[in-house]
């Protein structure tokens, strides 16, 4: 079971892509410098298929994209949730940017399209960052290959 | 009279005691200007015909003083007294008018400086921008006075002092009235092909080749500019450029560009000779203009697609019995589009207002092509508008304006008539106000509304008189010569503070069946009075004004008359620009069909945005515009400069890449022109920071 705090419709997050981000909380990893705080208490409303449906419902084809920020405590419940997000359209793409430093060995990286890994390290900066650790993965026939943003 | 303990309200709005003694003082003077003498009885029995209650203001005491003078039939005192009170109006008229002189002189940037119609447009004061300023509260009465000497013939005395409570209470505002000018115009340049400027005060023939045709372009837009108080757009620019480049270097020409066509020891190639001309062209009309009080004239142009292309120009013909070429005009188009996208980075320059018109089939761009070269030049960072319309019925020739296309067909002395239009003036109702307004006297909105809706256009119909009279006396020459049609003109009926009257009714800003419905209502009933009161000769319709100035006057207005306001500048759109739960698909929705459906004269989408897209991103969003039915939007990314080095990045930054300097100063929209945030009035700087860009965090960092 994973809550949200709240969903926002991004660009960056995912090149190419209008992407229906939704913000996990409870996130576990407790980085140094981290940005969104709040994020790491387990509050706002749980995530069910239900939301899940109402959200793709409102925002239709305006979206090519759904995005889970987060969700580290609970990986398989992001799967299950990416593999819902394609039941009800098999259009739409599906993306977890995880805050792990290594994704869990048996997760089946099929059900996304892009996977961004990566803790966030204060010295090395974010995603745009030259210095970075971490990385965006575009998943096609189950191979990782890095997208820069 | 008893007037012990009172006080009165002096004219700067001081209150002080009231003192009997002052009055003596007056009424003696007054005596003795006419070589006459007040006797204590005398001074009794004119006092005691005065009336003074606690807090009564100067000028109704000396009306009262005036009047008992005429009473006890001192008819030469009181004359005397009568001008000396008039000499000191005027010392006072004179004294505000230094003390303005001063403020301004001293003021941050001209648009802070400015009473009456902050505009951003100017850059710097000095010493023609204050002569600008001095004599518009003058215009302001004349246009006044025109407007309701008109309106008594027509329509009675009632209904001209109803206009005038009208303004003075600010439930409506009448813009640009420091201008004689009628508003803005969308002209076809077909009269100037065929005989020069001569028919419109100038003295040049018809241009003949591209480097007469740059020329006399510009003057052109600087006579028309001088002729109007607001825009003038030139849809046809590109394609008469089309034609004399055709004419000069052939009509592959595009195809050759790299040829060199120059024999002079710089070697021109054909590309450079146009982008000379653009360059030409485009630094010379962003200078500030004499004419206009140092502002630059507001010009805008048009680009089409293919479907718009021959829509318009299908049956256009030149006068030497040519027609325009769609294949070397997109060419052009595109080379244009560029270059300016990459001139910017060297000079910030205002004008023009771009307007990409493209078709629209089944929630997509119809023409593949330049639905992807639009997106295209937004991920390469160039700003300007896009108009999506299912038919090539209407268009938007203006940064702001649309219009309906009432006959696309060309004509030998008007060209290509479905561009000559605009709006000759616009009268704004002030939603927010009438709203609450009608609350507080218990009258239905609607009914509230209507009323004044009405008088509005009435107020309208009789500008529409004045200016023909004008016209007649031979006044308007741009419409004399065909340049602008009466006939095609709009009245325009403004609106600004619809989100806050939302707000008051307790209606969620939102995409809801709620707002909906009230966005509906109120701007359904201006459509059906502009119907009602359409005819032949006249045409109104409806636009959620930019209101650079206004927003600002009436959040003022009604927060001083303890009305109920959520922000200091009232929103030109349809959502809430600082609210951060609503995401650029909402906005989008905002701005769809529900909701513009009665907004006949439109109003623009700003997608305020912290960062670049990538054009897919771009060509994904217009696609939502169509299928949203959103027809008029364009994105801001606000461009940085740096004030040390002069870098200018087409990203949004808070460090100079160039130098490393943080004294950087931003370039985005103020409404629909781009200019330094640092030349916006003091308000609507404010305004600028409350802005929500979407997506503004640092990514990587959840």
């Amino acid at each position: 079971m994973l809550r949200f705090y709240n969903y926002d419709i991004v660009f960056i997050e995912i090149p190419d892509e209008i992407s229906l981000a939704i913000n996990i909380t409870g996130c576990p990893n407790r980085c140094k410098g981290c940005h969104s705080p709040h994020l790491q208490e387990n509050i706002g409303e749980i995530l069910t298929k239900e939301i899940l449906e109402e959200l793709m419902c409102l925002y239709g084809s305006a979206i090519t994209c759904v995005c889970f920020m987060g969700g580290d405590s609970e990986p398989e419940e992001v799967v299950r949730l990416a593999r819902i997000v394609r039941q009800i359209n098999k259009e739409i793409k599906t993306a977890w940017y995880s805050g792990r430093d290594k994704l869990p060995e048996d997760l089946p990286v099929g059900e996304f399209n892009y996977i961004k890994i990566g803790r966030y390290i204060e010295s090395l900066g974010g995603l745009k960052s030259k210095t970075t650790n971490q990385r965006l993965y575009k998943v096609e026939k189950l191979l990782l290959s890095e997208v820069v943003i | 009279m008893n007037s012990q303990g009172l006080n009165i309200i002096k004219r700067e709005g001081t209150v002080e005691p009231f003192s009997i003694e002052k009055i003596k003082n007056a009424v003696r003077k007054a005596f003795l200007s006419v070589g006459s003498f007040a006797t204590e009885e005398d001074l009794t029995n004119i006092l005691s015909r005065i009336r003074i209650s606690d807090r009564m203001n100067v000028e109704e005491i000396q009306n009262q003083v005036e009047n008992a003078l005429m009473a006890e039939k001192y008819f030469s005192v009181a004359k005397a007294y009568m001008l000396y009170r008039q000499k000191h109006t005027e010392d006072r008229a004179t004294r505000d008018r230094l003390k303005f002189m001063i403020n301004y002189c001293s003021a941050e940037n001209p648009a802070s400086g400015s009473k009456y119609d902050a505009n951003a447009n100017v850059e710097k004061k000095n010493i023609a921008t204050l002569t600008g300023e001095l004599p518009k509260a003058e215009f302001i009465r004349l246009n006044r006075r025109l407007l309701t000497d008109r309106l008594k013939e027509m329509y009675g005395k009632e209904v001209a002092d109803k206009y005038i409570d009208l303004l003075n209470s600010h439930l409506i505002y009448k813009n640009d009235e420091t201008s004689l000018a009628n508003y803005c115009a969308s002209i076809t340049m077909y009269p100037w092909l065929l005989g020069g400027t001569m028919s419109i005060g100038g003295n040049s023939k018809p241009p003949t080749n591209l480097k007469s045709f740059c020329g006399g372009f510009i003057n052109l837009v600087f006579i028309v500019s001088s002729m109007l108080s607001g825009a003038c757009a030139t849809p046809e620019f590109l394609m008469y450029m089309n034609y004399f480049i055709s004419h000069e270097y052939g009509v592959d020409y595009y195809k050759r560009v790299d040829e060199v066509v120059d024999l002079s020891l710089k070697h021109r190639t054909i590309d450079k000779v146009i982008t000379d001309c653009f360059e030409q062209i485009v630094y010379s009309i962003n200078q500030p203009t004499g004419a206009r009080n140092f502002q630059a004239v507001f010009w805008n142009i048009s680009y089409y697609d293919r479907n718009y292309f021959e829509s318009l120009f299908g049956d256009f013909i030149f006068p030497d019995g040519s027609r325009p070429v769609w294949d070397s005009l997109s060419w052009l188009q595109k080379r244009f589009m560029k270059w300016f996208n990459q001139e910017r980075t060297k000079t910030v320059l205002t004008f023009p207002v771009e307007t990409m018109a493209l078709l629209t089939k089944d929630g997509d761009i119809k023409d593949k092509e330049y639905g992807d070269f639009t997106a295209f030049m937004y991920s390469q960072g160039h700003s300007f508008f896009t108009y999506l319309s299912d038919s090539v019925d209407s268009l938007s020739s203006c940064c702001r304006l649309r219009n309906e296309i009432i006959d696309n067909g060309f004509s030998y002395t008007l060209g290509a008539g479905g561009i000559s239009t605009g709006s000759k003036s616009v009268l704004t109702v002030n939603l927010n106000r009438c709203i609450q307004y009608a609350a507080r006297y218990e009258i239905p909105y609607f009914t509230f509304l209507e009323d004044i809706v009405e008088l509005m256009h009435k107020a309208q119909l009789a500008y529409n008189e004045n200016l023909k009279d004008l016209k007649d006396k031979g006044m308007l020459p741009l419409f004399d010569a065909g340049y602008i049609n009466l006939e095609r003109q709009y009245l325009t009926i403004g609106i600004n503070g619809l989100v806050e009257a939302a707000e008051f009714l307790g209606i969620k800003v939102t995409d809801c069946e709620e707002y909906a419905t009230f966005v509906q209502s109120v701007l359904g009933l201006i459509e059906q009075c502009n119907k009602k009161y359409r005819s032949k000769e006249t045409m109104f319709n409806c636009e959620m004004i930019p209101a650079e100035n206004v927003g600002v006057k009436n959040a003022k207005w009604d927060k001083e008359d303890g009305l109920k306001v959520t922000r200091d500048c009232y929103n030109s759109y349809f959502y809430i620009v600082e609210d951060e739960s609503i995401n650029v698909i909402d906005k989008i929705r905002l701005h769809g069909r529900k909701y513009i459906k009665h907004l006949t004269g439109g109003s623009a989408l700003h997608l305020n945005l912290m960062e670049h897209l990538t054009q897919k991103q771009y060509r994904l969003l217009l696609k939502v515009a169509a299928t949203e039915g959103c027809n008029y939007l364009t994105f801001n990314i606000p461009n940085t400069i740096c004030n040390d080095c002069g870098h200018i990045d087409k990203r949004y930054l808070k460090q100079c890449p160039s130098c490393g300097s943080n004294n950087l100063d931003y370039m985005t929209r103020i409404i629909g022109y781009m200019k330094r945030v640092s030349n916006f009035s003091a308000e609507r700087k404010k305004e600028a920071a409350r802005r929500y860009y979407s997506y503004g965090d640092e990514i990587g960092n959840a």
